[in-house]
């Protein structure tokens, strides 16, 4: 296998390997690496692959890696490098004598003035290439990255080699929510959408749900993937928008009505899917919790109903699903079960789960026999977390509740975040600290990486 | 609403389990949608679809008269019928009515209504 030197952004640390890995398995392509070099501080990282195709192809899709470099050779000085440039047999650079080319330099966490740029690059010509330089399409790119420990200090880290693949962050700008017609207050940031379409391993002709779909999100970046997509929500509301534009105005803005099947009106706690076989490839989501969507519950006079909602297996007290509250526990119960059942066998879920960063321990992500934790990935808010769960199911539904940890971890989670440790009822309090919204999360993501 | 998506949709009142699919389309209107044709996922689709339930509601809505069992091996062109049934047939209104129990899921600017009365759940 060849070294190949994976060049991720440097922010959504703990979503980074998770992506690779998933990619590399969408992609079909045999990756080895070693986990303990990765590092959330570091953006480069090491992995070995078969060809320069595969590493092209792991990375087509890649929201979170900019390049992936073919590794010739890395030191921690320049000298280094020039050396282990020198020590090759001839034989490496026959390829390349003749070919077109062009040098670039990148820094992680240092700059390089122009003219210091191509001081770098001119180091380089012992290299025996003869062929001529061509800026705009050259047969070859070769790369100079350096790492700074600080701004101010010299590189640390030096690595050099030939490109050969570029992720695809423009998607990030193309879907942009600043120039989507059609939005709400959570809808999900276009960056985030597209690592999890990559996290489901959705495909050409995957069938995907997303059983909260509000303003649709999701349903626009699998199908981008060429994902046919069906949507369903609670309430009609979000589903058709208020004014002039609705999920059909972001469908026909992106062109995608051949990919979008549709969204229905329906309640997850009482969902009409047929129930007798295995219905869709990925169940990609954005669960309705409490900690934002509470505060916009359907507008029916919940005065009636305050008594405790009665559950769903109380059959004698059958519960009102429009005026109710959703409890978390029960949507994530609801969420999985639903998932171990009507996902196919190697499909996925993925989907949000917001944590009490203080409190959170490991046992509070829901566990499920038919469904195997592929990825758990953080995104922090400082009190608060959100956590995006990558679920594989694994075997077919077997009716098995969830496991007690699961659970019990949810339900202390809910406590405190609402009621605080002592049992009081501290909501009113805690909605200051909270997000209002997705698009103010997102203006706390910005703000911290740029 | 597609026909690949009324083909998933049963009736989930409680206690409602027989006759609750497929559910009778009535007084619809419909819009031809043009959708690319794709084989492959019309073939994964199969396995996922009841059969019977798309050659009664293709017979009784007048657009088609498919095999009562699905056929071992599709045609091209069965291939292509399918794709136009399950993609390109849009109803846009109309309602859907459980022929267990009666209930009735309206649909509205396409979009099936499928919630429950506080009675039924
Ligand atoms: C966090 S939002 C999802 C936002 C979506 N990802 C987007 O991009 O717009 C959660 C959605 O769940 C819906 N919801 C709440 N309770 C529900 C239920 N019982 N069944 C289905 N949907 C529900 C809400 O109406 C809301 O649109
Ligand atoms: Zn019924």
């Amino acid at each position: 296998m060849i070294p190949y030197l994976v060049y991720f952004v440097q922010f959504h640390e703990d979503f980074r390997i998770q992506e690779l890995e998933a990619l590399a398995k969408l992609e079909n392509v045999k990756i080895k690496f070693n986990r303990e070099d990765y590092s959330n501080e570091n953006p480069f990282f090491i992995v070995e692959l078969e060809s320069d195709e595969d590493a092209k192809r792991l990375i087509r899709r890649s929201i979170l890696i900019k390049h992936i470099i073919q590794l010739w050779t890395s030191g921690n000085d320049y000298p280094e490098v020039y050396k282990n440039l020198k020590s090759f047999d001839p034989e490496k650079y026959k390829p390349y004598e003749t070919s077109t080319f062009k040098f670039m330099v990148e820094t992680y966490n240092g700059t390089r003035t122009m003219k210091e740029q191509v001081d770098i690059i001119n180091t380089f010509s012992f290299l025996p290439f003869t062929g001529s330089i061509d800026l705009k399409k050259p047969d070859n790119t070769f790369m100079v990255l350096e790492k700074y420990p600080a701004p101010t200090e010299p590189p640390c880290k030096i690595y050099m080699g030939k490109l050969v693949g570029s992720g695809d962050r423009q998607l990030v700008a193309k879907y942009d929510l600043k120039k989507r017609k059609y939005l709400g207050t959570t809808s999900m940031d276009a960056e985030l959408s597209l690592i999890m379409s990559n996290m489901a391993l959705v495909r050409q002709n995957s069938l995907v749900l997303d059983p909260f779909v509000g303003t649709g999100s999701f349903l626009i970046t699998c199908s981008h993937y060429g994902a046919f997509t069906l949507g369903s929500d609670i309430d009609g509301r979000q589903i058709r928008g208020k004014g002039k534009t609705s999920i059909a105005t972001n469908i026909e803005q992106y062109n995608m009505k051949k990919k979008v099947l549709g969204t229905i009106v329906s309640d997850m706690a009482h969902h009409p899917w047929r129930n007798n076989g295995e219905l869709f490839d990925a169940i990609v989501t954005d669960p309705p919790y409490g900690v934002r969507a509470g505060a916009k519950k359907i507008g029916l006079n919940t005065d009636k109903y305050d008594a405790p909602p009665p559950t769903k297996r109380d059959a004698m007290n059958p519960r009102y699903p429009l005026t109710v509250p959703y409890e978390m526990e029960q949507v994530l119960i609801d969420l999985i079960e639903f998932a171990s059942k009507y996902l196919v066998v190697g499909g996925r879920l993925v989907y949000w789960l917001p944590t009490n960063s203080e409190e959170y321990n490991k046992n509070d992500i829901p566990q499920h026999p038919s469904l195997k934790l592929i990825a758990n990935s953080e995104q922090s808010f400082g009190k608060w977390s959100r956590r995006l769960i990558t679920m594989e199911k694994v075997k077919k539904y077997e009716d098995i509740r969830l496991t007690g940890e699961g659970n019990t971890g949810h339900y202390q989670f809910r406590q405190f975040y609402f009621y605080g440790k002592d049992g009081e009822q501290k909501q009113e309090n805690n909605k200051k600290e909270q997000p209002k919204d997705e698009l103010e999360s997102e203006k706390v993501k910005k703000s911290k990486h740029e | 609403m597609r026909l690949i998506t009324h083909n998933m949709l049963q009736c989930h009142v409680k206690g409602c389990t027989k006759d609750n699919f497929p559910l009778k389309l009535e007084e619809i209107e419909i819009e031809e949608l043009e959708a690319e044709f794709n084989a492959d996922f019309i073939k994964s689709m199969l396995n996922r679809l009841d059969w019977k339930a798309l050659a009664q509601t293709t017979f009784s809505l007048g657009i088609a008269q498919l095999p009562e069992e699905m056929p071992e091996e599709l045609s091209d062109e069965m291939l292509e019928q399918l794709h136009h049934i399950l993609l390109e047939i849009d109803i846009t209104s109309g309602r859907m009515v459980c022929q267990g129990c009666n209930h009735v899921y309206p649909i509205r600017n396409g979009i099936p209504n499928m919630l429950l009365t506080e009675s039924e759940v």
